[in-house]
């Protein structure tokens, strides 16, 4: 007799599908409660750097008190540690923190200055020209000298091979030239001229010895599979299983002098998780002293004594860094009038959406396709996005359907030149929790206007094909987080022309293939603009359009990486009154790992 | 076989509960004086009436809306809002409230359909016999086979992108499950039909002219109705428990409250993690509670039907067992006398 759950109304079936139920409730109910109290915490610290509670651990003792517990970033059983792989594991996949491989130059998301990483500084001919020096006696971690030659081979490879994420870098860029052992000239594309691009694909692209991986075959590039990675960063892999990464010092770093010294710790561990709620567990109870992971209400950790904290000290605890959107397909009925589009950028409760689906850690949201914060508040205007812009305001949303001579009916949805507004499906993949809370909210604030609309979360393979596709016709969808690119990189996405395909090809800029004449030189011009002055005059330009035809709007602002500490073991950690380093993991966020102090001993 | 289908057979082979019989004794005492109407029955009766009264009366007396927000995620309980605020800053009572109206309104429905179809195959193959049996029961033989929960979620993913309004809420769900679950009651009810189907009193009816809808609908399905109606009820509570199931998974009605979406939304922000108990515990305890509840009714319902299950206070049984000797000394009785006068 089969055993499925609901054929059978049974009592039998019955107590099986309770007990599932229940079961599974219970059984999270006891991970939730057991992992509480571990720490031991010494109270009143006085030191830089520790919980927003002014808590501080007591450290660790014995073995692992050299060592710092990271995680976040590996989720699976690690692959490879090509750096090529699309599969590669951490720390050898793309852009993440730089301990074995490192970057030519270094992002700081909280300042957007670019600072140097193994080249100690660059210099720019206009548009032209990017010049890079590199620093002294930069090494491998076999003992083999890294010269600009092998940041030249490496950016080659990607003529070798298109399939790999260096290839991208060829469209920024027309020549990469070693013109010696330590001067390394990048030619920007006479076409494109964009300056900010080609820099931050230096920012993202680890140097590789090409020795190594001029000896691997061409099409062989992303799928080789390596378990001893050499990088010139402070440590090499020590062991890798499917439990955890476990990396060791180098002691004969190539940076010790230009960082005063070698990195703190002796040894990393990054265990891996099978949910992010056993990370959140193992972090609350000090077993992590740093993560990258989403925590749902992080006060909680702290207002519980442990001596957990953040970069910002008060709401929104974390630094914005990306713009999930809300992508409208601006060739449906009714989508396709900017009027409508304003409407519903001025309905949705993006108070709501911050508070509850982000947990608090989103800044309140800007009629603006550039960041008020950080690196790009220098081209924010404010007083332009207070005046033309919107804010959550229901009765101004309906009054604009209503001036534009939308007639509401029986329904309560309005009706437009015709066509009745809605329903539109919002979509976002399944399982992105606070997007799908996001919508959720979207779509009330729609409705409570007269929009008719309804989420749909599929899932992820399938979401993308239809944004990508144009199938859709809302989505919460990412656009370039806070980057040497952006705010450029993020205008285009949204409102590229060029790079835009029509329904039903794939397209990677411009997914609500929303049309205009005037845009795609105002994005050439901010592109290629060289000082901050030209850039904020193009800048204005571009989102004076866009606040005016308003083909996406932003839901909210959420961080680009989590960046959380639990001070049990170090201090000394970067946060706004510390604020030696950005709360970074990628880039410069390597400055911590030489400046963190440990506790015991 | 389940311990339901084969008491109920127990009972239908056993025959009528009371005899018939006609005269002054039956208008002194009406029949339905004889069923045992036991404690539980009143207790299992009296916590669906709660939740109900909770699902439909609850909202007109409280102050918040389900979709207003009063406070921010997971605000803890408070004099104003007694069971705190869930995920999206609504006030978690009134959102149990709504979501408990509509698990009852998406149970009653799946159950009624699956009960309605399980009851009308049943029935026509059990009576009917011959070729439409093979075919009704081949049929329902398939389905059975097909793992429900597979299609459950296939089907329950295909209506999520609908454009049909009809099929996108509360109502959509429970039209999937009904169509899904019917194929036990469907078996349960043939044996049954078939059995009934050989009577006496079926000839009678097919003597005096009854044409075939009328005796299934009037010489049938009667006395299949004690056991239709415990069918009906675990119906009920188990396409409850499937909705909260699909709903957990995230497959539910998007914008709709029901118990299993609350689970689902609860776990989806870590209220285990960060003790937001109020969020995930009021939906559990309705569930359990209306699991229980129905689950209790149905086996109270069976005693009540089946006297062999029959248990109560010694006197009471005393009386019973006395009022049965009483009856069967009067047919006895009569018996004799008709010999007499024969």
């Amino acid at each position: 007799m089969s055993e499925s759950m609901f054929e059978k109304p049974s009592r039998r079936s019955f107590i099986k599908l309770g007990g599932v139920v229940a079961g599974s409730l219970a059984l999270a109910a006891c991970a939730g409660g057991g992992g509480g109290n571990a720490t031991s915490t010494a109270s009143g610290g006085t030191q830089p750097g520790i919980g927003n509670n002014g808590q501080v651990g007591k450290g660790r003792s014995g073995a692992t008190a050299d060592t710092l517990f990271i995680a976040g970033f590996q989720w699976g059983a690690p692959a490879t540690f090509n750096p090529l792989a699309p599969t590669a594991a951490w720390p050898a996949s793309a852009n993440v923190m730089q301990i074995v491989y490192e970057t030519l130059l270094r992002w700081n998301i909280a300042t957007g200055e670019i600072m140097p990483g193994l080249a100690s500084a660059y210099t720019l001919d206009g548009t032209k020209t990017i010049t890079l020096t590199m620093q002294d006696g930069v090494t491998f971690s076999d003992g083999t000298p890294c010269t600009a030659k092998d940041a030249a081979a490496t950016f080659e490879l990607g003529k070798k091979n298109p399939g790999i994420a260096t290839a991208a870098f060829w469209s920024a860029a027309d020549a990469v030239e070693a013109t010696d052992d330590k001067t390394l000239v990048v030619t920007v594309s006479a076409k494109t001229k964009n300056v900010g691009q080609v820099l931050r694909m230096l920012t993202e692209t680890y140097v590789l010895p090409s020795a190594v991986f001029s000896a691997i075959a061409d099409d062989k590039l992303p799928t080789e599979i390596m378990d001893k990675p050499i990088g010139t960063g402070p440590f090499t892999l020590d062991k890798a299983d499917q439990t955890q990464v476990v990396l060791k010092l180098n002691e004969n770093y190539w940076g010790k002098t230009v960082y005063g010294g070698l990195p703190v710790m002796k040894q990393i561990i990054h265990p891996i998780f099978k949910s992010n709620e056993d990370g959140n567990l193992k972090f609350q109870a000090g077993d992590l002293d740093i993560m990258q992971q989403f925590v749902s209400q992080i006060w909680k950790m702290w207002e519980a004594g442990k001596p957990v904290g953040t970069y910002l000290k008060d709401k929104p605890y974390y630094l914005p860094g990306s713009m999930p959107m809300l992508l409208m397909n601006t060739t449906k009925k009714g989508l396709d009038n900017p009027v409508v589009r304003k409407a519903i950028a001025t309905a949705i409760d993006y108070a709501a959406i911050a508070d509850t689906a982000m947990s608090g850690y989103s800044a309140a949201v800007q009629p603006s396709l550039i960041m008020p914060t950080g690196a790009e508040s220098k081209f924010f205007n404010k007083d332009e996005a207070a005046a033309k812009g919107w804010k959550t305001d229901p009765a101004a949303a309906e009054k604009l359907l209503t001036d534009a001579g939308a007639t509401k009916g029986s329904d309560g949805i309005y009706t437009l030149d015709g066509t009745r507004l809605g329903p539109y499906t919002l979509i976002t993949p399944t399982g992105w929790t606070d997007w799908n809370a996001a919508c959720e909210i979207v779509v009330k604030s729609l409705k409570a206007i007269g929009i008719d609309a309804k989420t749909n979360f599929p899932q992820q393979a399938e979401t993308t094909q239809s944004i990508q596709g144009g199938s859709f016709d809302m989505a919460c969808w990412y656009v370039s987080g806070v980057n040497p690119a952006t705010p450029w990189a993020r205008f285009k996405d949204i409102m590229s022309q060029s790079e835009m395909q029509p329904i039903g090809k794939t397209t990677f800029a411009n997914y609500g293939r929303w049309k205009n004449d005037a845009v795609e030189a105002m994005l050439t011009e901010a592109s290629q603009a060289t000082d901050d002055a030209t850039k904020k005059t193009a800048y204005d330009k571009l989102d004076a359009l866009y606040r005016e035809q308003v083909p996406a709007c932003p839901l909210m602002y959420r961080p680009d990486e989590f960046y959380e500490y639990n001070a049990n073991n170090f201090y000394n950690w970067p946060d706004e009154k510390n604020s030696y380093a950005p709360p970074m993991f990628r880039g410069a966020g390597n400055t911590w790992m030489y400046k963190i102090k440990k506790i015991a001993g | 076989m389940t311990n339901i289908q084969s008491s109920a057979v127990v009972a239908e082979t056993e025959g009528p509960l009371v005899p018939p019989e006609p005269g002054a004794a039956t208008k002194a005492r009406p029949a339905w004086r004889s069923l045992n109407f036991g404690p539980r029955l009143w207790v299992s009766a009296g916590l669906i009436l709660l939740i109900t009264l909770l699902a439909f009366v609850g909202p007109l007396f409280y102050p918040y809306a389900p979709d207003q927000k009063v406070g921010s995620l997971y605000d803890s309980p408070s004099a104003e809002h007694i069971l705190g605020t869930e995920n999206f800053g609504y006030d978690t009572l009134a959102v149990l409230m709504s979501s408990t109206r509509n698990s009852l309104i998406n149970g009653l429905l799946a159950g009624t359909l699956a009960v309605f179809i399980g009851v009308t195959i049943g029935i026509l193959a059990g009576y009917v016999g011959g070729w439409l049996e093979e075919l009704l029961m081949g049929f329902t033989n398939i389905v059975l086979a097909i793992p429900s929960i597979v299609i459950l979620i296939l089907i329950s993913i295909s209506l999520q992108s609908t454009d049909i309004p009809f099929l996108k809420g509360i109502v959509g769900l429970a039209l999937v499950i009904g169509i899904t679950s019917w194929p036990w009651t469907a078996r349960a009810v043939r044996a049954q039909a078939s059995s009934v189907g050989t009577r006496e009193h079926i000839d009678v009816a097919k003597l005096s002219g009854a044409r075939t809808p009328g005796i299934l609908l009037f010489d049938v399905l009667p006395y299949l109705a004690s056991y239709v109606v415990m069918a009906w009820v675990l119906q009920l509570a188990s396409a409850i428990l499937a909705e909260s199931t699909l709903s957990m998974l995230g497959l539910g009605p998007s914008g709709t409250n029901s118990l299993g979406m609350q689970l689902h939304w609860a776990l989806a922000f870590q209220a285990v993690a960060t003790g937001a108990w109020w969020a995930f515990l009021p939906p559990t305890i309705v569930l359990t509670l209306i699991s229980f509840g129905l689950l209790y009714l149905q086996s109270s319902l069976d005693e009540v039907f089946n006297p062999r299950l029959r248990r109560g206070k010694k006197k009471n049984l005393a009386a019973a067992a006395a009022r049965r000797a009483e009856n069967a000394r009067k047919l006895a009785e009569q018996n004799e006398r008709e010999e007499v006068t024969a």
